[in-house]
């Protein structure tokens, strides 16, 4: 069983050194392909990213009236809390709210205005984030109960529902549009790989033909075929893996000006192993799947 | 041995051409150790046969045996055991030009896996046998033709088949070459393989005094022991 199976390594082997050049061809096309899941890999995880970044900075915040006490407004914050669709409630003192303002107004004309009126404007808030920004529905609901709509001086919800739902939108097509372009994209890979392959194997016809004649099993036949593509696919997959560690390492900081933000080496090195294996995925089982499907044509019983 | 059953073999009609029958319904029957020649014109069927035998092919109607079984009910995935009995020779050698002679014999025991009992001294001893011990180490394009068909009878012996299939051997060699071909072949026939040779030389088919299967457009029109070119 060894002998054999180093048989049909050796024979695998000898084969991609012979084909020199159509080895290279098919090794670049399905590096080609494996890029392309890796970088729609990448892409997804920026999507996701900047809709978290983005869903993050969406609020509410309710404004209470100015004679309505800190302690009463902690004990409402309290009840929020309770609610399962909040993840976050803070109290913004008018103090804060004060300091907030100055801070983000530097050099504004707003900030002599506010100097000027020599009080503080400010009402006292609760600023609460939702898990989901379509629940802020919830939040707002919550605050026109009779017991609270008296406290509070104005619910800051404008035209939220809206936003929150055209982002949505929009990163769902951006979602649907990166599937819809993998697998576009998956099936020109496929068909170049397997046309590659197939010359690559035609080239080899020959030799096939003499195997068959002189009584080899088909699977005996096939395995080095196999195997030569998915050696094809190892070596894209590996080359692409260092390629791609390589230039998000060097270039992150460009690219992270070019995706808001988007760290894409952290990314990368915490998924390390998903990449891997993604990269595996698509290299070797693209070079098994078109092996086997240009290899049956000669392998007629 | 080898007997065909009322055989007929049609090849279906495409966007090029009519529907072809390359053979209507023909019987005979090939004892073991017997050496029988096919001749015929281009067409006549001869190949067909050939490829009959190696399962390359299934009849339309009809059954080809082997050693008593039909071909046809062989399961697939398992008809490279009916080849591993056979060896197959060809007008143009199909021999691998990145082996040398040696490799391209080895090559064959190798992927039939059948290297238990064979040696790399049953590669020397059957390159012995047909004269090209000296050239083993050559590459194919370093040979004659007549050096080139040799080694390939060799690569057709080295797993000891009991039937040789021989298409058109001498096709492409000169009458000295083609001479010391079925020289060989007569000298593997008498060794224990049955042989069964396609030929449309007149010269070799009457020289060879053995039994003549005579094809015209795809039907037996002769079969005699002792037999002569008719055509």
């Amino acid at each position: 069983m060894i002998k054999k199976i180093k048989k049909i390594f050796k024979a695998s082997w000898t084969g991609l050194k012979r084909q020199g050049f159509l080895t290279l061809a098919t090794s670049i096309v399905i590096f080609v392909a494996v890029v392309l899941g890796t970088s729609l890999f990448l892409f997804q995880g920026g999507v996701s990213f900047l809709t978290d970044a983005i869903k993050e900075k969406i609020d509410v915040s309710v404004y209470f009236k100015d004679y309505v006490s800190r302690e009463e407004i902690l004990k409402i914050r309290e009840e929020v809390a309770k609610l399962d669709e909040v993840k976050k409630v803070s109290y913004v003192s008018p103090e804060e709210a004060y300091e907030n303002f100055v801070k983000t107004h530097q050099g504004d004309s707003y900030l002599e205005s506010l100097e000027a009126i020599e009080v503080n404007p400010f009402l006292p808030s609760l600023v609460i984030q939702t898990k989901e920004p379509s629940q802020y529905k919830v939040v707002s609901e919550f605050f026109k109960k009779e017991e609270y709509a008296s406290l509070v001086y104005e619910i800051d919800d404008y035209k939220r529902g809206e936003i929150i739902d055209r982002l949505s939108d929009i990163a769902s097509k951006i979602r649907n549009f990166g599937l819809f372009l993998t697998l576009f994209l998956s099936l020109i890979a496929v068909i170049v790989t397997f046309n590659t392959l197939r010359l690559s194997i035609y080239s080899q016809r020959e030799e096939i033909e003499v195997m068959r004649l002189v009584g080899a099993k088909n699977s005996f036949i096939r395995a080095p075929f196999l195997i030569q593509g998915a050696l094809c696919g190892l070596f894209a997959a590996i080359i692409s893996f260092v390629l791609f560690f390589l230039v998000l390492f060097f270039f992150n900081n460009n690219l992270k000006n070019l995706l808001m933000d988007f760290d894409a080496f952290v990314f990368y090195k915490e998924n390390l192993l998903m990449v891997l294996l993604i990269q595996l995925l698509i290299g070797v089982g693209l070079g098994l799947i078109s092996s086997f499907f240009a290899v049956k044509k000669y392998l007629k019983d | 041995m080898i007997e065909f059953k009322n055989v007929s073999k049609y090849y279906p009609a495409n966007s090029l051409r009519e529907e072809k029958a390359a053979l209507k319904d023909i019987s005979f029957l090939i004892k073991e150790g017997e050496f029988v020649t096919l001749c015929g014109r281009s067409g006549a069927g001869k190949t067909t046969i050939l490829k009959l035998i190696s399962c390359e092919e299934k009849p339309s109607s009809g059954a080809v045996l082997f050693e008593n079984q039909d071909t046809g009910e062989i399961k697939k995935g398992e008809t490279y055991l009916l080849r591993q009995k056979l060896g197959f020779i060809f007008q143009d050698y199909k021999l691998l030009s990145y082996k040398t002679i040696f490799e391209n014999v080895m090559y064959a025991l190798e992927v039939s896996n059948n290297s238990k009992e064979a040696t790399e001294n049953d590669v020397i001893q059957v390159l012995d046998l047909v004269g090209l011990k000296d050239k083993m180490n050559c590459f194919p394009w370093e040979l004659s033709g007549g050096e080139k068909q040799r080694a390939s009878i060799a690569r057709a012996l080295i797993h000891r088949p009991k039937v040789i299939l021989a298409d058109e051997p001498t096709g492409n060699l000169d009458p000295y070459n083609s001479r010391d071909i079925i020289k060989l072949l007569l000298k593997i026939n008498e060794a224990s393989s049955t042989v069964v040779l396609s030929t449309h030389s007149k010269e070799i088919v009457n020289a060879l005094k053995k039994r003549v299967i005579t094809l015209e457009d795809g039907r037996i029109i002769r079969d005699e022991e002792n037999g002569r070119f008719f055509l």
